[in-house]
């Protein structure tokens, strides 16, 4: 019989400091395992406990795979204090929907992301530069605290040389190593600024909760409808198979129905931002 | 299936070969002198020799539940060493549960909707539990201040889920398999089938306690009917929630609930920091941290946003994915609450509709 509480064996082959609060582990798995962009998966530290993380490489069938972690909590703190290459970790996983490729294809993608938020997001980049041919256009949008904040920045380069691929950064304070955009992301979004047909696109966010809000907000007001709009709800979940009932939103289980939701399909629920 | 009768005395009979079946945790009305404490002279026990021969099936729910033997309190889901990583093992043993009344088979039946019959995730510590269990139930012959299940559509007597239902007559009690193995303890014991008198009492009495609680709760009947528009709607107005002002969130409500299942996992290692052990440990909604995250946000702060979150989830979004109301109405959570509160009287002053925003 199946223990769905169970988790599988993986190793930890490689750990790259990404900020200095924000680290990308590399593990191989015991058994090869297939996901889709968007899915999660828990991870265990062995006596500490499980948290649920978006895997920032590529989807598909795999046997290797990368979670970007940000210090925060128990887990994670054990994540970047004590866990080295070689150590034995747990996943259970993968969980959720995933995005819908397939309503996506065809048109444009803007994607926003905000700090360790560019994580979970890095997979769908990934997932649509694979089949790159299929989209119109792939905008990403990203800011984080300071400019040492940013995320994979040694990326940077690769993801622009793409065809019909931008990308637009910005941090929230001015800072002496920055000389781009200073502003909160939404200032990315603002009208004359973003270069997307409205009508044909798609939106992509994941983030803090708060930036959630102000992002959807500033997306509407530019004209997008809340149909086009895609929210990474990640809040706190514990079974990530919809049983333990903590991480709803109306009649939805974020874990299994997203946790990326159309916000159109959560907009009139209650405790939908903070 | 057919009736059988069982004299009154025989009662011990049957008590003797469930005992042989498994261990048997029966309900059990203590004589307690005062009538104050009335609500809680029914608990579940262990079966105790000393109060076999005098022994009768109390008349009401028990005042505790019968989910602990489904969902334990907390109980270890996986085990893990550094670098074999195993399964635990499953080993459930025969247990007989006696005196379950019709709303705690309701619970069970809506717990098996989650944790056995989703196609995706079915819980193998559930399905061990479950099947290890043998069903004894009876009809309620009286109700409780805060019962009200036939406003949920249930009636106090079962008519499915059990292995043996117990229907107490005058001079004696009517028995009913619901399973093969009920069958077969029907068979051990071999008794006449029922008159056709004495079924018609049964049914006189069942219908008196229907009538009862039909009685009590009438006054909350539109309430409840309504529940219908909050499933088709989907919204509960951000008016009416005064009766749930008092709200402590204690928890009491969700952990004597039969049906609340919401749960953490836990890990932790072993004396020896070797092992690391999982557990599954009861949780509640009505906790501030239940939903709380990492740097303190939290989408259900403050309280009401919790308590409210409650009934949402008993009556509209558990009926979109299980198709009926998670509540029995047995009225624990009546009993139990420390704010005083009753469900009844939320329900009946809420507003169902969109927020107007
Ligand atoms: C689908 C999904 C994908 C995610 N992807 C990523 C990702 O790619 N990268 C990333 O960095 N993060 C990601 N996150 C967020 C990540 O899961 C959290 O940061 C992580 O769970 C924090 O865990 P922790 O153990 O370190 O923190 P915790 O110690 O659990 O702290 C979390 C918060 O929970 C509260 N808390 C914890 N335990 C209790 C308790 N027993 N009682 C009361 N309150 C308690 C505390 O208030 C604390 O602030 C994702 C989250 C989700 C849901
Ligand atoms: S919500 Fe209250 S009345 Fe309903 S099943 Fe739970 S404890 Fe009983
Ligand atoms: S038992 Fe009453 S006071 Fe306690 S959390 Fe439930 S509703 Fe609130």
């Amino acid at each position: 019989m199946d223990n769905i509480y169970y988790p599988r064996g993986t190793v930890v082959t490689d750990i790259k400091e990404d900020t200095p609060t924000i680290k990308t582990f590399h593990f191989e798995l015991d058994e090869p395992l297939t996901y889709k962009a968007g899915q999660f998966m828990q991870l265990t530290v062995p006596g500490i406990g499980e948290a649920p993380f978006t895997p920032s490489s590529c989807p598909g069938e795999v046997r290797e795979m990368e979670i970007t972690v940000l210090q925060t909590g128990r887990v994670t703190d054990a994540l970047h204090n004590e866990i080295k290459v070689g150590d034995r970790l747990g996943l259970r996983g993968p969980f959720g929907k995933g995005y819908p490729m397939e309503r996506f294809a065809g048109k444009e993608i803007l994607i926003v992301g905000g700090g360790v938020g560019l994580a979970p997001l890095r997979s769908l980049i990934y997932a649509l530069f694979d089949r790159i041919d299929d989209f119109k256009k792939i905008s990403i949008c990203y800011g984080a605290k300071t400019p040492h904040d940013l995320c994979f920045r040694d990326e940077f380069d690769e993801w622009t040389k793409k065809p019909n691929t931008s990308l637009n950064l910005t941090i929230d304070n001015p800072h002496p190593d920055w000389d781009g955009t200073v502003g909160l992301v939404t200032c990315l979004l603002e009208k004359e600024r973003i270069d997307v047909d409205i009508k044909n696109s798609y939106v992509v966010s994941c983030g803090p909760e708060v930036m959630l809000k102000f992002v959807t907000l500033k997306l509407m007001d530019v004209g997008f409808k809340a149909n086009q709009i895609y929210l990474s709800m990640n809040r706190r979940m514990s079974c990530g198979i919809g049983k333990c009932a903590r991480c709803n939103i109306g009649p939805y289980y974020l874990c299994k129905d997203g946790p990326d939701m159309c916000y159109e399909d959560i907009k009139d629920y209650p405790n939908v931002f903070e | 299936m057919d009736i059988y009768f069982l004299p009154k005395d025989e009662l011990t009979e049957l008590i003797e070969i469930l005992r042989e079946t498994g261990k048997v945790f029966w309900t059990r009305e203590r004589d307690l002198p005062s009538n104050l404490e009335n609500i809680r002279t029914i608990r579940i026990e262990e079966l105790d020799e000393e109060y076999i021969m005098d022994y009768r099936v109390p008349g009401l729910r028990a005042y505790d539940i019968f989910k602990s033997f489904l969902l334990p309190l907390n109980f270890k889901v996986a085990e893990y060493p550094d670098k074999k990583w195993i399964d635990v093992e499953l080993n459930a043993k025969k247990t007989v549960l006696l005196g379950l009344k019709s709303c705690d088979l309701v619970a069970f039946s809506m717990l098996d909707a989650v944790f056995l019959e989703d196609p995706e995730f079915m819980d193998p510590f559930y399905k061990k539990n479950r099947e290890s269990i043998v069903i004894v139930s009876s009809d309620c012959s009286r109700i409780g201040d805060s019962c009200f299940c036939n406003l949920l559509g249930n009636t106090p007597y079962a008519t499915s889920g059990f292995d043996l239902n117990i229907s107490e007559v005058s001079d004696g009690y009517l028995l009913e398999s619901g399973s093969p193995l009920g069958e077969e303890i029907l068979e051990e014991l071999s008794l006449p089938g029922a008159r056709k008198k004495g079924i018609e009492e049964r049914d006189k009495r069942r219908e008196k306690v229907l009538k009862d609680l039909e009685k009590q709760n009438s006054k909350f009947l539109k309430a409840f009917s309504d529940l219908s528009k909050l499933v088709s709607e989907g919204y509960y107005r951000d008016e009416g929630w005064e009766p749930g002002s008092t709200c402590v969130s204690c928890g009491a409500c969700t952990n004597v609930c039969p049906v609340c299942y919401c749960f953490t996992l836990f890990d932790r290692f072993d004396k020896k920091g070797e092992k690391s052990k999982r557990f599954m440990v009861w949780d509640s909604c009505q906790y501030k941290g239940f939903s709380q995250m990492a740097g303190g946000m939290n989408p259900r702060f403050p309280m009401m946003e919790r308590f409210k979150n409650r009934y949402y989830h008993k009556f509209f979004r558990f009926y979109e994915r299980y198709g009926k109301y998670k509540c029995t109405g047995c009225g624990r959570c009546i009993d139990n609450c420390l704010g005083d509160i009753d469900m009844r009287e939320v329900l009946a002053s809420v507003k169902i509709g969109k927020v107007v925003k």
